[in-house]
């Protein structure tokens, strides 16, 4: 007959840390990011943020080294490949000039205000996540340099992610990637919106709901107005589809933003509370999308309502 | 003594856990990097007493935890179950890489396919992870060419080489 007796001390002790691992995820879960594991975890995160500084700088060196030895083997073909894009952006920007002078004419026409650019704040990437399946980046600037819950971080490329919670000094922000993300968006070309999912790594997907016109490869996404300020560039099409009667387009996206080399990033100064957030979903920007509107929380985290109190109404506008 | 091995041991974790977050955020290539604060707790749950391998894999977990973004204790449970099985198994490993490469291949692997596996259970959506087979194997293949230097240093800090013949036994 088995008696407790008969485990031997480190069986005892092995199955009492399980047991108080699986209490410590429960009451976490419970505490749905805020109580004693948000504090524990900002507190940690304010104690390990100057050991990091420490330890990155002081293994500056080796990883510069590692760096650019990577850097050789690429180098050549990735010159030629800016070299193409050089000679695409600068088709770009003579079509973009021309449509900002129609733009500028068309709203004196209308006697329409121009929307007003987003203050931001510059910051560093400190720290990556502890492991493959962390989706989040810690950044240099916290609650003392302006940053706030909720605010989008952007690259020169595009959206990178939100803010997720924020310390003094330092803030963590949750990458779009993540598999809890969902962001709403609209194809720039067509104007059509959807959803943008998140797979952890690798390209995400694209669900568009009500739509006629395809998905053409290298239509740009950018986001829709919700949580995000409108028209953040989030991602391109990496293959074109058209949907089927009765059936909603699903196809893959690549994200626009250096997600695996961040550096340098700007915090847009936006926040919007859950009412706009939701009263804007309910407008027709979001399609009656089921999975939408009951299964998940749409540009945020599925488990999470984080509560800002600020409204900002600048919309409209890029970073 | 005693104490001075158990606060490097400590300090260690510390360390491995902002290389993991910094150094190695800039060296991953194939785009993945090693599971370092994992492989730390397999060196040095190969020569600690059982109590206090079981109790660096639950701290060093927290550590993780609280750093990551899973629910805390999640990783605390995942490096327990990995120190408990160094623990059973290190006395019937001959201290040699041919054996021990493959080993800490395999607890690495395992561990973290046991991350994957319970993150999903509490909501994580880890397996639905579009690339979870290279997050799973490629992270385990370097934790084995790491295991080259980590497990020589972690039987050097402990003194173990010195008051055993091989570091697996106790």
């Amino acid at each position: 007959m088995w008696r407790p007796s008969n485990l031997d001390r480190p069986t005892g002790m092995f199955l009492g840390l399980l047991v108080l691992s699986l209490a410590l995820v429960t009451t976490d879960l419970r505490a749905s990011g805020e109580g004693l594991g948000s504090t524990l975890r900002d507190g940690a995160q304010s104690v390990f943020a100057p050991v990091e500084r420490v330890v990155a700088s002081a293994t500056r060196p080796v990883a510069d080294f590692f760096e650019s030895l990577s850097n050789i083997f690429s180098l050549s073909s990735e010159n030629r490949a800016m070299r193409d894009q050089v000679s695409e952006l600068n088709r770009q920007l003579q079509e973009t000039e021309s449509l900002r002078i129609r733009v500028t004419e068309l709203e004196a026409l209308l006697n329409l205000e121009p929307p007003g650019d987003l203050d931001w704040i510059a910051a560093q990437v400190l720290a990556v996540g502890t492991s493959e399946f962390d989706q989040v980046r810690v950044i240099d600037k916290g609650a003392n340099d302006g940053v706030g819950i909720d605010m989008p971080v952007v690259d020169e490329g595009g959206l990178i992610g939100r803010v997720v919670a924020v310390t003094d000094t330092v803030a963590r922000v949750r990458l779009i990637t993540d598999t809890t993300v969902h962001i709403a968006v609209r194809i720039e070309r067509t104007g059509e919106t959807g959803v943008l999912t998140g797979r952890g790594s690798g390209p995400m997907v694209l669900e568009l709901f009500n739509t006629d016109a395809a998905v053409v490869e290298g239509d740009l996404l950018v986001t829709a107005d919700g949580r995000f300020p409108a028209g953040i560039v989030v991602a391109r099409v990496l293959e074109s589809a058209r949907s089927e009667v009765g059936f909603s387009l699903r196809t893959t996206a690549a994200p626009v933003a250096g997600l695996t080399s961040i550096d340098f990033v700007k915090v847009l100064v936006f926040t919007r509370d859950e009412a706009t957030v939701g009263e804007l979903e309910d407008q027709d920007r979001l399609p009656d999308s089921p999975s939408v509107d009951s299964g998940t929380q749409s540009e945020g985290d599925s488990d999470e309502a984080p509560e800002t109190t600020t409204t900002t109404t600048l919309g409209g506008s890029a970073p | 003594m005693k104490w001075r091995r158990l606060a490097a041991t400590i300090v260690i974790v510390v360390i491995a856990a902002a290389l993991q977050t910094t150094m190695f955020a800039r060296i991953r290539p194939f785009d993945a990097a090693p599971a370092l604060v994992l492989l730390v707790v397999v060196a040095f749950a190969r020569h600690l007493p059982p109590e206090v391998a079981l109790l660096l894999g639950f701290g060093a977990g927290i550590v993780q935890d609280l750093l990551a973004d899973s629910p805390l204790g999640l990783w605390a449970l995942v490096f327990t179950s990995v120190a408990f099985f160094v623990v059973r198994v290190r006395d019937r490993l001959e201290d040699d890489f041919s054996l021990i490469g493959p080993f800490v291949f395999g607890v690495t692997a395992g561990g973290l396919a046991l991350f994957a596996v319970l993150g999903t259970i509490f909501g994580e959506k880890t397996l639905a992870d579009a690339g979870i087979i290279k997050k799973l194997l490629l992270p385990s293949l370097y934790n084995m060419l790491l295991a080259a230097l980590i497990l020589p240093f972690a039987t050097w800090v402990l003194g173990a080489a010195r008051r055993r013949s091989s570091p697996f036994q106790l």
